[in-house]
Order: C-alpha cells, then structure tokens, then sequence
C-alpha cells in the first residue's frame, strides 16, 4: 500500500481551526498534501449525516477542526460538535467503517504548528487503515447508505442536539438526565435507526425474508423480526409477497401510493 | 402485491384520465374500518369519494344507478361482514340488491365488475385500503365510463 | 336522618365497568367510573376476535365506550386509584388519587402529533411487549378518553412534544390530583389479570423465543396487533406450520397454588385456533386439553366446527409434562401424556392458555375499602348474593368475583347496577344534570344559509391539504355564506366562535370539514343547539381519517378531494330539515312470565326499585325448578332460599302474582305492552321471560323399566330422605346431551354428578362410585368439587366422545361398559343404582311464545337474546327482556345475576316517563304508499306494519312505529314506490352528494 495516498476532506470553523491552518502556513509549516480543507463558520454547521455522505463520496478521512471548549467564537457550537461527532462515530461503526476515520480535533487560531502535526498524524494513522474500503465494497456502501439515513432522523438528530440541555442545565421537569441514561438511550436510538435503515436500504429493490435480512444485517433473527414490527407500524415497510412460510417485505417508496 | 403505481390512461379527448369512483359506506363499520386507515396512516390512490349511510341497506338501487348515469366510473358498496350487522340483518339485503344490479348493469352493456360490494369491519384498515386500491386499479383497466364518452 | 346520594362509583373500566355505567346512567343516577389506566376497555380491549360468533371484539366494543365516554350521567376518572372510603350504604366519601397524565385533558384533541415526534421508544404493554410505543402515548388508536399521557418512567423531558402540540396541552408539571367523591354505592369490576407463564418453568416461556402466551397470541391475531394479524414465530418471522396450545397453564394446578378452572381458556384457545386457522392458509392447530369446557350457549357447537370446518385438532384428556427447545431451528418438542402413556411431538410454535388469576389490585383494594377476598384471591361473594361483596353497599360484578366470560359478565354487571340502583332508588334523578338548551329557531321557509367551518386540525389536515383554498372553494359553493378556517374546529374555544358566527350571519346549515363524523359529530351537534339550532342541521366532511391522512404525499390530489368533499357535505347540507324526536309514553310497570328463581328474582328487583310488577306464572304455584333441589349451596338450602323469595314476593306491595296464568296473545311495542292471560288483561311497559327449563326424561339405559335406573335429581331426593341402599353406584354423563339430536352441553350436570358423589360418599364413605364422562365440566371455583369427589375415592372414567357406555345385564346385575380411554381398555361395572346425567331441555312452550312476543329462538330452541356476547339479557325486540334457563341451563348464582340484569335492562325503560325515538327514522308518504308490504319484512325491529286506511277500510297502508324504528333505511331501499324515505339520509339529500361528486368543476 505504499503508493496509496488517503484523501482527507476537512470541515475547518472560520475562527479558530481554519485560522490556524493559514498560521501554519504563514509560518511556512510543512504538512501532508492529502488533505481538502472546506470553510465553515463554526464546526457545529458539520451534521453527521453529511459527513458520512462525505465517506460515501469517497473519502478516505474525515478531520473536523473547531475551537477549543470554552473558546467557541458563538459560544456553545463546539460543544454540539462533540456530541455530533460521537454520533457520527457510532453510525460509523454500526456500518462497519473504522471510526478512527472520523477525527475531531481542537485547533486554536494560533495553534499553526499544532495544525500541521495534527494533519501530518491523521493522514500517517488513515494511510496505516488503507483505502476506504466503500467504492470496492456495495455491501458496505449500502451500510453506509442505512447510517446516512439514521443521521437524518429526527429521532436521533433531538436526542443528539438536546443531550447537552438535558444532562446539563436540566430537563422540562427542572431535573438533570442521568449522563449515562442519556448515553445508554441515545446509542440504543441509533442502533435501532441504523438497523431500520439497513432493512429498508435492502429491501428498496427486492422483498426479503426475517431471515434473509438477518443474514445481510448480522442481526438475530427474532432481533429483525423486531425491526420489521416498527417500520411495518411506521407505515415503511410493508409486506409484498408470502413464498410457502415466509413473508417478504418490502420498503414503502415514499410518493408512490 | 406491490404499491400500485399511478398508470394514466389516454382518453378519447386525448387527456389524462383519472378515474372516478363512488363509495358507499355503513356508519358502523365499514365507515369506521376506512377511519381506521387513516389512523394508520394507510395510504391509497385518491380517485374515490365516500358518501355515508346508515347501514348499508339504505344504499338504493336508484344511487347506484344515478351514479353511473352522471359519470362515475366505478361504485363500491362497503358494508359489515354479514351476521355483524349493525341493524342485524340489513347487509344481506345489500348482497341480494347488488348481485341483482350487477346483473342489471350487464344486460345494459356495462361491464359489472364496475360495481363491487365488499364487507369491511370497523377494525379491517388494511382491507380497506386493499380493498381501494385493487378496485381503483381494476376501474383503471376497465376504462372510463362509456355513458361519458358519448 | 341520612341523606342519600344519588351516584354511583364504578371502580374499573372495563366491559363489566362500562357496561354497569351505561345501565345506572340511563336509570337516573350519576355515575363516577374510576380506571387505573389513562383509557378504558380494560382485556376485552386487547381481544381480537370473541367466541362463539368471532366477532371482532373493538367493533362490538367501541360504540359501548364511546357512549360511555360521551354521556352526560358518566364521568370519566382515568389514571386513579381508590385510596379510602368512609360512610354508610347509601352515603359513602371515596377518596381517589388521580395521577397526572401531564396533559391537559380538556385541550388534548388526540391528534397525535406529540407521539410522533417523541424521541423515546419504550415497552408497548396494550401489545404485551411486542411492539414499542413512545413516552407520550395512547393505550391504542381508539381510546376512551382519546387523551395523550406521559409515561414519565420513559420521558426525558426533552420537551418536543410541548413544543409541537398547537392546542398547548402538554403541562409537564401538572400534579396529581385528590379527590374525594360522595356516592351511595359502589361497584368493583377491576377485572383479572392473567397467571405469569414464567412460573410454569417446565414449558420454558421467557425463554423459548416461539412459546407465547394466549393474550400475545391474541395481539398476533388482531390487525392492530404488531404483525398486523399474521401469525407468526417470534424467533425469526416465519409462518408456522404446526402450532400447538397448552391448556389449563396456571388454572387446575396446585404446584402453582391454583385449584380452580379458569372458565374461558377453552373456549378461547379453540377461538384462537380457528382464528389463526383463518389467517394461514393450512394451519391446523393442535389443542392439549384435560377436559373441554365448552359448557356455554352454542360453545359445544362451536367446538364442533373448529374440529369439522376449520380442522382443528382436540386432544383430550391429555397432560403435557414439558416443552423442550431445539436450539437450530427454535422448533419446540411437547412432551404429554395420552392413553397411558407418553408421547413427544414437535412444533413450530407453542401457545399457553394461561388462566386468570385475582387482580394484582384485589388485596389493596380489599383493605383500603374492608372487603373480604375468598381463599382464591377473588373477591368473596355467597351463591345466592353473587353480586354483593361483605360489606354492605359494595357490590361486585365480572371477573374479579370469579374467572368468566364476557356474556356471564356483561349479564352480572347489570346484575350489580339492580343492586345499587335498589340502595339509592329513592335518589334516583338527584343527581344527574339534564341539559338546559335554549328555544330552538324556527328555520322552515329559510333560504338555507350555510356556515362552512374548516379544520387544521394542527398539522394533520394542514400539513397535507391547502386548508385556505377550501375555504375560499367553500365561499364560491350556493348556499354558502360563511366560511372559515380553524386550528382545531373541535376545541372548546372554537365552539364559542362558531355559535357566534352562526348568531352574525344567521346560519340555518353548518358544515364542518374536519375529522370523523363518528367521533365528532355529536360535538358539534351540541354546540349549534346551544347556539339555537336543530341539531340535524349539521352535516360533516371527513377530510382527515378519511383524506390527509391516506394521501399524505399527494397534496395537490388531496385538496381537490377535500374540496370536493366539502362540496358533497354542502350540497347534502342545503336539504337538511330539522327533525325533531318524539316521545312515546311509557307505562311503568313490567310483567314478568315465569315465577321460579330468576322470575322472582328479576320481580323483586325491579320491586325494591319502587316499580310494579306482575309476575304470571303457569303452575299453581311459585318456585319452579328450585323447588326439587336439595343439596346446600354454600350455608343454605336452595328450597329454604326459595321459600325466602316467595314470601318476599308476597309481601311486597307492588308485586301481583297470577297463577294459574299462561300467555295468550302479546300486542303492543315498548313502553306500552299489552298481555293477555287465561284470565287478565295486564298492561306494562317491558316484558321479561324468565320461564326456565325442563330436565330431560331419558328413554335410554332401561329408564322408567328398571327401578334401579334413576336421575341425579332422584338421587338427591334419596339421599335426602335417607333412603339409599347401594354398596356400589355408577353415574353416566351426558345422557340427552351432546348426542347427533342435542348436541348441546347441559352445563349443569357434571357439578350436579359431584355434588351428588361426594353426598353419598359422605352418607357411607363405603359405598364406591362411579363416573362415566365424556369430560368432567366443573369448571370456575366449582372445580374444587372434582378435586373432592376425587380425594374421596370416587372413580372417573373417561369414555370416548362418540362412544356412549353400553348398560346390560340379567334382570339381576346390571352392568354398565366402557371404553376407558386412560387405562386404553373396556372397563366393566356392576352397579346396585345407575344414576342418569340427564341433559336440560327447553321448554317446549318457548315456540310459541316466542312468536307471541315476535322474539326468535336459537338453534337449540332456547330463546336467542339480541347479541350473545354484549346483550345477553336483551332481545333485538325492543323492551322484552330474559333471564334464567329459558336463556341457557344455569347455576343458581348465575340465574340471580341474571335476572338482577334483566331487571336493571328494564329499568333503563320503565325508570322513564317517555322514551325518545331517533330522529333519522323512517317515514311513509301516505299519499304514494299503496300498502304494498314489500317494507314489512325488511324490518329486523318489527317497526312497520300494514295498516288499513281508516277512511277507506279498502286500501291499505304502512305505518312506522317511531318508538322502534333505529334508522337503518332498509326499507327505504326497499320501498318500490317512492313513498318510504329515511329522514336525514333522503334519497334527494344522498343522490345531491352522488351528483356533486361527480360534478366535473373547477374545484
């Protein structure tokens, strides 16, 4: 793999991350060419589901830069990244994809050299991971596809944004949520979504069986039974067609009637 | 049993042509099974218009023919599972009347799988919804009313 | 002095719960019913389908709890608790912790909304666990109240749900509430709960992926259920192929500390087999049973067809001693004993019928409100006051008493209401609010002026349909002259707003285009007759449920449909005429046929309520059956409790008995019958038959030849004068019963066998007995009488179902044979007496009874009530009412409650000065009727009939009874001439709605 060179894209806040790339460069730091740098006010405008359309793309890595904590120039946004980021992280290895290919790092205006350190080691640590296995591997782009399509729902992306409030400050009941209650419902939610996802993902072309499913997904069976019985009553899936014992369901295209 | 897909039919004047449909249902429970999809959320095609009755029963011979001589292009009679008739026994007056006008509707030329009677009970979302579209889809290949086209 | 209050506390809501409510409501009293969950409807609401007649069991369910939730004598307290009761029968103070539902009940529109943004995903317990619902949630999609609550267990406080709900209903902080609430009784129905299957380890549920419970079975099987009705294995999804239920889990079984029979798993297992015969092609269940207890009206048929029609395979007297997993394919192996011996088979999925146990609430109720519980757990009542508690003025009803099915309950619940009702029956109509409304306008002659009300209904409709342009469409509509558009059309606000605007622009029509009429109708219909109009001119356009919720993702197509639909209602609405109901007098009194137990019973009910009775009795004297009963019930005699009751009926002032009497001729409708006798005319207001059964007089095994051959009641009669000798009895069941000409079971006669068993073992311990039986029938608490007769040393045998012992012998011996199919070989006994089971049979007067009175009989000749599972005690003739054996072969108990049910079903009549009639009745155009008849007959309510015209005696005509007609429009339709209609859904008014469908138009 010597010639392989990763592609990284990078998400850097205009403030901090972003700043301290240009210092780095106005003081001549040398860094790896691998990586593409793309401006954003702050690092919190990154959502996961974009960042994972990223990898869908292509992507080897993934680096989002922002302020450090307590220095976000609008204050709270890179607090939201952090979370965004774990998130983004778990679907990422729900889909089977190395989290170590996603990288959050704190990066202060003045932090240039920092900055050239930190690209040089992700673009080390992502060539030591190898190509991003997605363009060669349908079965895990179609994983990925699921992952991208939990990060959009709504389900997910309230548990993510409201963590902070509700661990912190306190709920509607003037209460604190258990930080790791919190933990424990919002990993759950993902995996549920990833799951859901999944099947619908697999099922857009073709109906499948519970276990013709489960074998795809590495799920239980009686598990994905579980999964059909939510999307079944979210009106996303539905059954198609019964061959002998088995029902075969099949995703409900939204716009079709 | 996949979603129906919207086919357009190209009429005589050459437009799109979508189907009108007539559906009579009974307050107790065919009514209540159509309320039920959509509590479900169940979707269908659009092409139908609900007109509500008592019991099935009420629905006169003279209603079904009404419809079709003003242009509808399909009439579906919903009524309860019979022995589950709200008012005992009307729905199987309903089975008599229309088995006697889809013998009507044949001798005048119409084809009679355009009237369709059907029993749906309060908690059959899914039949109900079933029930629209395979009979919306069988309109479609009928074809519009000729009352129409002439 | 005491003052006595005229309300009534219904603790549970379920079909018994709601049932009592509904019967008190509309006797004249007020009634709290109190309910531990946020919605009512209790099992029966989780029920898929109901034996014998598989109805679906929300469809007969739902119009009893939406009733329930909308009349005006009823107030629903959901989420409570009862904590304490202070006072006296007649004058109670409940005290009642009311837990937050942390939403306001009174803005919630149920619309949903908040559920469905709500992050959180947690147990589904309405679904036993097989499906999840969200922290703010609704038990399911028809609940009563349809109110959202929060679940706060599960809730994050997240927040969203108060921030999408636009009627501002959720108040996270809203507290539990107290309340304390007089009333002059109570009632507890709190219902059962069903026996934990994980404590029967040897069949492995909570384990075995594929072993499940009836109820999850019962979720399975319902189309609202989690699998959306297919059955399936929960290990992986597949159908499966052979399913197999084990009976009698957690009933009949002292290892777990239950002896009794749980009634109804039976019955409901052979249910859930053909049900789930009728959702997979090729599935033939298999059933372990020890006995079949099928002891209801038509069960035994029902029984029948699961085996002949539907294939379902019943095994009898089997065991199943455990059920073991194959870890490969989760298939499960049964492992039961058969014939002597023992036999493994496998399966692709196992159901447990498991049995009822008390209510987890019974103990805590039972000391917050000093009552006693039997040794079972249930609440103690005595044989011959089933429906009241220990403590005086608490009265109990359904499953909480003792296991029972839906009919026995529906009948007990009315039983207890008779009960309360007597306590407070001078009180009656103290309490309850009649509904002061102003004059109404006189509208005839007016152009008709349409208000066009159209509903956001939040997101629902708006999200989905261009809620202006169908007001603007609306506008451009003739006859409309008002129209606007709401947030929700149903809020209380909004009512205000539209009694203004009728006021302003003085609407004579209003049109509402928002959700279900079904629900929501009867709302509006309140709120334009506040504002002064006739309440039927009021129609509804059903552009939710019935429009953006089924074309949510085509908008375009779904406004025009709203459009149209609008167009429709308005076009209906313009013909709109004002009907007015009428009242037909009702005379107070009742007439009872039939003077035995549930005769008498029904009459003194009906009696201590201050209303008169004339019980018309064929014999010449009261009593009937009871009067050739020996053994003890409980502490009492059955005759010394007959003799109660006449003396009771004697002295009571407002009972007149005829004896000597029998029917002649009935004429008349309800609220105005009149009977005649061989020798009265008497005049009532409703009618109960109460004229019991016959026992059979059996021609089989030498009866009536051979003096040793005798029946169980001749038995008894023996055993009470002492007058037994015999070293060696046998008895055979089902004799007369469940044969090729009575396929029916006699209910009775297997307890009557045991009773009779252990008597004489207890007169002469010596003296062996034998049992011949198909299955032995002890099913409720009475099947502590089998476990009796058993430890005494009395024999069972078990003979096959189409194979009858054969009795022969010389004139010496007698000798009965039989098959015995435990031990797999004949078995020969030389009894001194053979004692006869014989089989009950209906009265052969029933026939033509039946047709005086223009009530049916069912197929086994009994009288056929009007639903046997939600009406057992009604005909579907209005104001005729039934009780007792005529109904169906009886306990004493359950003829009590029975009749006790009957008699408050009357009083929702007689307790009446006038009973009001629809308004969307018939009615005939004398002028074009020709009296043709074509009508009559159509009418399952018998409310038309061809009358001569009295100016010209040789026409004739038809007229409409409007005291019976229920407005199904039957006849209408029928009608050749024209000259029926059906007001409020006319032919002009229904073909106005076929024309402007399809009116082609710019809409």
């Amino acid at each position: 793999m010597s010639d392989f060179e990763p592609r990284i894209v990078g998400f850097l806040c205009n403030w901090c991350s972003y700043a301290g790339a240009d210092l780095a460069g106005v003081s001549r730091f040398q860094y790896p060419t691998n990586i593409r740098s793309i401006r954003v006010m702050c690092s919190t405008r990154v959502s996961p589901h974009l960042l994972l359309e990223v990898f869908k793309a292509g992507a080897d890595g993934v680096m989002v830069g922002g302020c450090h904590i307590g220095d976000c120039h609008y204050i709270t946004g890179n607090y939201y990244t952090e979370k965004r980021i774990m998130l983004t992280k778990e679907l990422l290895r729900l889909a089977g994809i190395e989290p170590d290919r996603l990288r959050l790092e704190w990066i202060s205006a003045s932090e240039g050299e920092r900055c050239a350190n930190v690209v040089a080691d992700f673009v080390k640590k992502v060539r030591e991971l190898g190509p991003s296995p997605i363009p060669r591997d349908s079965r895990l782009a179609l994983r990925l596809d699921a992952a991208t399509e939990a990060a959009k729902v709504f389900r997910l992306r309230l548990l993510s944004g409201k963590e902070i409030k509700l661990t912190g400050e306190g709920n509607a009941y003037g209460e604190k949520v258990d930080p790791e209650r919190f933990g424990n419902i919002l990993r759950n939610a993902a995996q549920e979504e990833f799951q859901r996802n999944l099947i619908l993902e697999l099922t857009k072309c073709s109906a499948l069986s519970v276990k013709e499913m489960a074998k795809e997904t590495g799920e239980a069976t009686d598990a994905t039974l579980e999964r059909v019985v939510a999307l079944r009553s979210k009106n996303l899936l539905a059954l198609s067609v019964v061959e002998g014992m088995t029902p075969k369901y099949k995703a409900i295209i939204v716009g079709g009637v | 049993m996949s979603a129906t897909e919207a086919k357009h039919e190209i009429g005589s004047a050459g437009e799109e042509w979508d189907p009108k449909i007539i559906v009579f249902c009974c307050n107790w429970c065919s009514y209540a099974g159509a309320d039920l999809a959509g509590v479900s959320r169940l979707q269908m095609p659009t092409d139908f218009r609900v007109i509500r009755t008592m019991c099935s029963a009420r629905v006169d011979p003279e209603f079904v023919l009404r419809a079709f001589a003003k242009g509808a292009d399909g009439v579906l009679v919903a009524g309860c599972h019979p022995a589950d008739c709200h008012y005992i026994g009307g729905n199987y007056r309903t089975r008599r009347r229309i088995a006697m006008l889809r013998m009507l509707l044949e001798q005048y030329g119409f084809d009679p799988d355009r009237l369709k009677l059907e029993w749906i009970s309060a908690s059959e979302g899914e039949k109900f919804q079933k029930t629209i579209r395979e009979f919306t889809e069988k309109i479609r290949e009928i074809g519009p009313n000729p009352i129409t086209e002439d | 002095m005491m003052s006595k209050v005229g309300a009534v506390m219904v603790i549970g809501g379920g079909i018994s719960g709601v049932q009592t409510s509904l019967d008190l409501a509309d006797s004249g009293f007020k009634v709290y019913l109190v309910e531990k969950r946020a919605s009512i409807g209790g099992t029966m609401a989780q029920l898929d389908k109901t034996f014998p007649t598989n109805d679906c069991s929300m469809c007969i369910m739902a119009p009893k709890l939406v009733a329930a939730g909308r009349h005006h004598n009823i107030e629903l307290i959901t989420n409570a608790d009862v904590e304490e009761i202070n006072g006296v029968p007649g004058d109670f103070r409940v005290t009642l912790k009311r837990r937050t539902l942390r939403v306001d009940e009174n803005k919630c529109t149920g619309c949903g909304v908040c559920a469905e943004k709500c992050p959180v995903e947690t147990v589904d317990e309405y679904n036993q666990g097989m499906k999840k619902r969200k922290a703010i949630f609704v038990m399911y999609p028809q609940a009563v109240p349809l109110v959202f609550s929060i679940d706060k267990e599960a809730c994050i406080g997240c927040g969203v749900c108060y921030e999408e709900c636009r009627a501002k209903a959720v108040v996270y902080e809203k507290p539990d509430e107290a309340l304390e609430i007089s009333v002059g009784a109570v009632i507890l129905s709190p219902g059962f709960d069903e026996f934990d299957a994980r404590l029967k380890k040897e069949y492995g549920y909570g384990h075995y992926k594929n072993v499940v419970t009836s109820i999850e079975f019962e979720r399975m099987l319902s189309a609202t259920g989690p699998y959306f009705g297919a059955v399936l294995r929960p290990s992986d999804g597949e159908i499966p192929k052979k399913v197999a239920f084990i009976q009698c889990v957690g009933s009949r079984d002292e290892q777990v500390g239950n002896t009794y029979c749980s009634s109804v798993c039976c019955m409901y297992a052979i249910k859930e087999a053909i049900i789930a015969g009728e959702h997979t092609a090729g599935l033939k269940p298999t059933i372990f049973f020890m006995d079949v207890r099928a002891v209801g009206k038509e069960f035994e048929n029902y029984r029948e067809r699961a085996e002949k029609e539907y294939g379902v395979i019943i095994r009898r007297g089997t065991r199943v001693a455990s059920v073991e997993e194959d870890t490969a394919t989760k298939n499960l192996l049964v492992r039961y004993s058969e014939n002597g011996g023992i036999a493994t088979e496998e399966f692709d999925m196992v159901v447990l019928s498991v049995g009822m146990r008390p209510s987890e609430d019974a103990e805590k109720l039972s000391r917050r409100l000093d009552f006693r519980l039997n040794k079972h757990g249930f609440c103690e009542t005595d044989v011959f006051s089933p429906l009241c508690t220990s403590r005086p003025g608490i009265f109990v009803s359904g499953s909480f008493a003792s296991p029972k099915d839906i009919p026995t309950t529906v009948a007990e619940a009315s039983g207890a209401a008779a009960k309360a009702a007597a306590l407070i029956a001078d009180v009656r109509n103290t309490q309850v609010t009649v509904k002061e409304y102003p004059a109404e306008i006189d509208v005839t002659g007016q152009e008709p002026r349409v208000g066009v009300f159209v509903c956001h209904c939040g997101i629902n409709i708006g999200g989905v349909v261009k809620v202006p342009s169908v007001v603007e469409y609306a506008k451009t509509l003739p006859g409309v002259v008002y129209a606007e558009e709401n947030l929700y059309t149903c809020s209380s606000d909004t009512q205000e707003k539209i009694k203004a605007m009728i006021k302003e622009h003085n609407l004579n029509r209003v049109v509402v285009a928002s959700c279900t009429p079904r629900t929501h109708e009867p709302l509006f219909q309140n709120t334009i007759r506040e504002a002064g109009l006739n309440t039927y001119l009021f129609e509804m356009a059903n552009i939710r449920d019935q429009c953006s919720w089924i074309h949510m993702h085509e908008p375009e197509k779904a406004s025009k449909k709203a459009r149209d639909l609008v167009r429709m209602a308005v076009a209906k609405a313009r013909l709109l005429e004002p009907l007015k109901k009428s009242s037909i007098p009702v005379n107070h009194s009742t007439i009872v046929i039939g003077g035995g137990l549930a005769g008498m019973t029904a009459a003194l009910e009906v009696s201590a309520q201050g209303f008169p009775v004339h019980i018309i009795e064929k014999t010449g004297q009261l009593g009937g059956s009871l009067a050739r009963l020996y053994h003890k019930e409980g502490t009492r005699e059955p005759r010394e409790y007959m003799n109660e009751l006449i003396a009771k009926v004697r002295d009571a002032k407002n009972i007149t008995v005829h004896l000597d009497s029998e029917v002649k001729d009935v004429t008349g409708f309800v609220g105005n019958f009149k009977v005649k006798t061989s020798g009265d005319e008497i005049e009532s207001g409703v009618i109960i038959v109460a004229t019991g059964a016959t026992d059979y007089k059996p021609s089989e095994h030498s009866y009536g030849k051979d003096k040793r051959v005798i029946t169980q009641l001749e038995l008894e009669q023996k055993l009470e004068d002492k007058s037994l000798r015999a070293k060696k009895i046998a008895m055979i069941q089902c004799v007369g019963s469940r044969n090729e000409q009575v396929p029916y079971c006699s209910r009775i006669c297997c307890v009557t066998a045991m009773k009779n068993a252990i008597a004489v073992k207890r007169q002469n311990h010596a003296t062996e007995v034998y049992v011949f039986h198909k299955d032995i029938r002890t099913y409720g608490f009475r099947e502590e009488l089998y476990k009796e007769a058993c430890e005494l040393g009395v024999k069972f045998i078990r003979f096959p179902e189409e194979d009858m012992p054969r009795v022969g012998g010389n004139g010496d011996q007698l000798e009965v044979i039989a098959h015995d199919t435990v031990l797999g070989e004949d078995v020969l006994v030389k009894p001194d007496i053979l004692v006869l089971s014989v089989g009950i049979r209906p009265n052969e007067g029933n026939e033509e009874l039946a047709k005086m009175l223009k009530v049916p009989l069912s197929k086994d000749k009994y009288f056929l009530e009007a639903h046997m599972k939600l009406r057992p005690v009604d005909f579907a003739t209005e104001g005729i009412f039934l009780a007792g054996s005529a109904h169906w072969p009886k306990f004493i108990d359950e003829v009590i409650a029975q009749a006790s049910g009957a008699a408050t079903r009357a009083m929702t009549i007689i307790s009446k000065d006038e009973l009001e009639t629809e308004g969307i009745i018939a009615a005939v155009n004398e002028d074009i009727c020709d009296g043709c008849g074509i009508c009559e007959p159509t009418c399952e309510y018998k409310a038309i009939q061809v009358v001569k015209v009295s100016e010209n005696p040789e026409r004739l005509k038809v007229a409409v009874n409007e005291g019976l007609c229920k407005g199904c429009g039957a006849c209408v339709a029928a009608c050749p001439s024209g000259a029926m209609e059906q007001k409020g859904f006319k032919s002009s008014q229904v073909i106005a709605m076929i024309d402007s469908a399809l009116e082609g138009g710019d809409s």
